[in-house]
């Protein structure tokens, strides 16, 4: 029970890396990592917002979904309620801890239409994971992300200090940056699950 | 003398190239002319007492300190002062001077009354020590009474004098020990009166055997110790004289006096001696005036405020052109483009270099060999902060500690990229001090 | 129809929630924010004194601020925000830059050969910087750099100049320039001294020939109260300024309605920088 859990966090975290193994939510990926203060921040968020949409999801596909036969509405269901949601926990931080809102800032309303997440609540669908598995999963996958966003946010902050060629400013050079930071973390296949 | 080699961490050792060490002092001829500036100190200008057409003498005040740290002006012959102006000062900029046109007599004013050193209260000495207008003579020209008034809270147990004359090229303080020892002794004994410290030590780099020989001679029966150092520029950084020294670390930020020591130059001491036993005040000190362009390089005792075109009309003039003039040493002298300037009480070399000495070089960017980190004294990465710097991160700068530079010049001496590493820290330092004066400005 | 009821539910409990939290938890939105927000041109240059636009908008709104700080709005966007805040238009004039030197390579003579680090604040580092007038443009493109929108050109005979027509007056050049040699002028103003050296003429003509010499010609044709002379410097009254013809009077052609053209150009202009004298006839 506890092995496979833990093969499931670390699969999710380092082996099927969201970002950087499943090329999942590339656009906050570059958007927000150019410092490691806004990385700090989205990580966070996305670690929040992914686990309770994994668990809402879970729960509309174990008991509205999979009753009724209507697999081929998940997306389309997951997505409103991940925007619903967000919309939702948006207003109650926003009244309840406004430093943690002020904090959060731009990067919730962000996430909302971010694929990372989606795809996280499909493959818990597409692999029939429990309510339970499907949150655990969820929230490791967001420790990925958060854990990829970081790292190539602290690998940029050292990437603006560098001279780049000039074709390659920006954009460019970023991609490639991941592109090998993706091929390092090939290197974890093979580890746990 | 210790046997052990005394040292510093990082340094180079540039190519000494002393040729004047041998050249005795000679008293500089009187000139017609003498553009004496009212700041030739760090700090507050002074402020001038005389007005246009007024009679002085020499070693009369001519203008008083502008305020806490400042310094009196003397001047350096008898004449008439001929207009209060501006002039060229090294680092380029306009400073207020007094133009003053001597008469040729050179005659006198009444000297202060000589003191009785090692009776006369430290206040006494202090007192006579601003009145003379005596400043650090090893290059910043701080205010020596400051510098001797450490905060009742900082308690001062060693006094360094600073006899090393790191800096290629200059051969000046060398000059002064050999010929003036006992004024360099009684120099430093006075101010171990003032700091009220016991444990005197003057450091001399063992390149200069004959300087350390004889101090050590005339040095012995006193509390004053002489101590040979090893061959290593910046040793005559203060806070890398104190580590090879004493070995104790002067903290970022820090000055001297937090680790209890006050390095104080050779020619200061000099120039305190003659104030306090002979009542003279600073207006004149020992320049050397080098370069392989020039015919007869040496060492002068030049008053204030001879342009720098005279003293090299004293030396020869030049054999082959020179492409760039320096004032200062060759590792942290300030290249300048007029000889307008004057001398000032800080100048110790000026120095002539030709055109196969100077290299142009375009900068490219750094290879990360990592030698700026090896030979940085203060234990920085000039490499990382140049680059830093380049893309204007000030901030990130600070916090690596861009402050600390004392501009010692060892990175870009050894950079193969040719980085213009000094000149960013500088930049730096500016940039940095100016946001935490504005931060400061927006707190209050 | 499963389909169709179970996403309408899911909808509308969704909605419900949604509309229920905001009753009942969500914070008051201030929409005037949003609206004044949508006028800003969103820069975040900084001109108006605060950080960002965004941080701008909130003191705008909270009335610690008045409109009309943001440099770079334009006037039909200013007036809007004046309307949403009800507060009066006190009308701005719209301003640009202005690099006041006309010290080319051709005209301002060099008193050193400068290899350091290609930006003006580290040439100030040394000794001033090689050009011979200490007030000149040290085109080392320090302005060009901070430009927030790409107004500033660096001519390659090392002066800088301003694009007036994309040029938004923010003044971030003003503040960077470490020769403080340019000047926010009314984008109205016909002509500007390119010059911005106090020093008497004869100093001045040592290091430039394309300085302004004080002649008062200016002065005199434009009369008082539109040309004024400050120290030995000619200066723009800009609350009245001379109609453009003015600048067949200035000898050296310091008084210009445009930046000094470039090396080519200038050869072909009628002022000679040599034998400015002979040129003085209006």
């Amino acid at each position: 029970m506890i092995a496979e859990y833990l093969s499931l966090i670390i699969g999710a975290i380092l082996v099927n890396n969201f970002v950087l193994s499943r090329i999942l939510g590339i656009c906050p990926f570059l958007g927000v990592s150019k410092k490691l203060s806004t990385a700090l921040g989205m990580g966070g968020a996305v670690i929040f917002v992914m686990t309770l949409a994994g668990f809402v999801t879970a729960l509309v596909h174990h008991y509205v979904l999979l009753p009724h036969g209507l697999m081929y509405l998940r997306t389309i269901v997951f997505i409103l309620l991940i925007a619903g949601l967000v919309q939702i926990v948006e207003v109650l931080l926003q009244r309840f801890s406004p430093p943690l809102y002020s904090a959060l800032g731009i990067f919730l309303p962000l996430i909302t239409t971010n694929c990372a997440v989606l795809g996280a609540a499909i493959i818990c669908a597409d692999n029939h994971y429990s309510v339970i598995k499907s949150t655990v999963f969820c929230s490791a996958s967001a420790v990925g992300f958060a854990l990829a966003l970081l790292l190539f946010a602290s690998v940029r902050e050292k990437l603006e200090l560098a001279r780049v060629p000039r074709c390659l400013e920006g954009p460019a050079i970023a991609l490639l940056t991941a592109g090998i930071l993706a091929m390092a973390f090939t290197g974890f296949s093979g580890l746990g699950g | 003398m210790t046997k052990k080699h005394l040292h510093f961490y990082g340094g180079v050792h540039p190519q000494e190239s002393k040729t004047a060490s041998g050249a005795a002092i000679v008293s500089a001829p009187l000139l017609a002319t003498y553009v004496v500036p009212l700041q030739q100190h760090i700090g507050v200008p002074a402020k001038p007492v005389v007005a246009k057409g007024d009679k002085v003498l020499r070693g009369q005040l001519i203008g008083e300190p502008g305020g806490f740290i400042s310094a009196a002006i003397h001047a350096p012959t008898s004449g008439t002062v001929k207009e209060i102006a501006t002039c060229l000062g090294p680092a380029g900029n306009q400073l207020p001077a007094v133009i003053l046109e001597s008469d040729g007599d050179d005659l006198a004013a009444e000297p202060m009354p000589a003191l009785d050193w090692p009776n006369a209260s430290p206040d006494e000495l202090k007192k006579r020590i601003a009145e003379a207008g005596i400043v650090g003579m090893g290059g910043a020209a701080f205010p020596s009474v400051v510098k001797l008034s450490p905060p009742p809270n900082k308690t001062i147990d060693t006094l360094i004098l600073n006899g090393v004359e790191c800096e290629p090229c200059l051969t000046a303080d060398h000059r002064l020990m050999l010929e003036k020892p006992e004024q360099v002794i009684t120099g430093a004994r006075i101010t171990a009166r003032v700091l009220g410290v016991k444990r005197v030590i003057i450091a001399i780099e063992e390149n200069k055997p004959d300087a350390v020989a004889l101090l050590q001679e005339k040095a012995a029966g006193t509390e004053v110790e002489v101590r040979s150092l090893r061959v290593r520029y910046p040793q005559g950084a203060e806070k890398q004289l104190i580590y090879a020294l004493t070995g104790r670390k002067v903290p970022s930020g820090g000055l001297p006096m937090d680790v209890g020591c006050v390095v104080q130059n050779v020619g200061t001491a000099s120039a305190i001696c003659e104030a306090v036993c002979e009542g003279k005040p600073l207006y004149e000190r020992v320049t050397t005036v080098t370069g392989s362009p020039l015919v007869a390089p040496g060492n002068w005792r030049f008053r204030v405020g001879t342009p720098y075109a005279e003293a090299i009309k004293l030396a020869g003039g030049v054999k082959v052109d020179p492409v760039k003039i320096i004032s200062g040493g060759p590792m942290m002298g300030m290249a300048v483009y007029s000889l307008d300037i004057p001398i000032m009480k800080n100048c110790s070399g000026i120095l002539l270099l030709a055109a196969d000495e100077v290299r142009q070089y375009e900068s490219s960017p750094c290879i990360r060999c990592g030698r700026c980190n090896d030979t940085c004294p203060m234990g920085m990465m000039p490499g990382i902060l140049s680059v830093q710097i380049e893309k204007e991160r000030f901030e990130l700068a600070e916090q690596w500690h861009v402050l600390d530079c004392i501009e010692c010049g060892c990175c870009a001496y050894g950079c193969p990229a040719g980085r213009p590493l000094v000149q960013l820290m500088r930049r730096a330092k500016g940039e940095v001090m100016a946001a935490r004066k504005a931060k400061a400005a927006k707190k209050a | 129809m499963t389909a169709v009821i179970i996403l309408t539910l899911i909808g509308v409990l969704l909605g419900l929630a949604i509309a229920l939290t905001v009753r009942y938890f969500g914070a008051p939105v201030d929409p005037l924010a949003e609206q004044v927000a949508e006028l800003m041109p969103g820069a975040n240059c900084g001109a108006c004194g605060f950080a960002g636009c965004n941080d701008y908008v909130q003191a705008l709104v909270s009335g610690k601020a008045k409109p009309g700080l943001c440099p770079s709005q334009s006037a039909d966007a200013l007036q809007k925000v004046c309307v949403l805040l009800g507060v009066a238009s006190e009308g701005r004039a719209e301003k640009v830059a202005v690099v006041c030197c006309s010290g080319t390579d051709q005209y301002a003579i060099r008193r050193a050969f400068y290899n350091g680090v290609n930006d003006c604040h580290s040439a100030m580092l040394v000794a001033g910087g090689s050009k011979g007038c200490v007030y000149g443009c040290l085109g080392l493109g320090s302005c060009a750099r901070a430009c927030p929108f790409g107004a500033i050109e660096m001519r390659a005979d090392h002066i800088a100049v301003v694009h007036p027509e994309i040029c938004v007056g923010c003044g971030k050049c003003v503040t960077v320039c470490p020769r403080r040699i340019i000047k926010l002028v009314p984008k109205s103003a016909p002509v500007h001294v390119f010059c911005s050296s106090p020093e008497k003429a004869p100093v001045k003509r040592k290091v430039c020939s394309a300085a302004c010499i004080g002649c008062r010609k200016c002065v005199k044709a434009a009369g008082e109260n539109q040309m004024f002379i400050n120290g030995f410097l000619a200066s723009v009254n800009y609350e009245n300024p001379p109609s453009a013809d003015i600048v067949a009077v200035c000898p050296p052609k310091v008084l210009r309605t445009e930046a000094q053209p470039a090396a080519s150009a200038a050869s072909a202009a009628p002022a000679a920088p040599e034998a400015p004298a002979a040129t003085t006839a209006p």
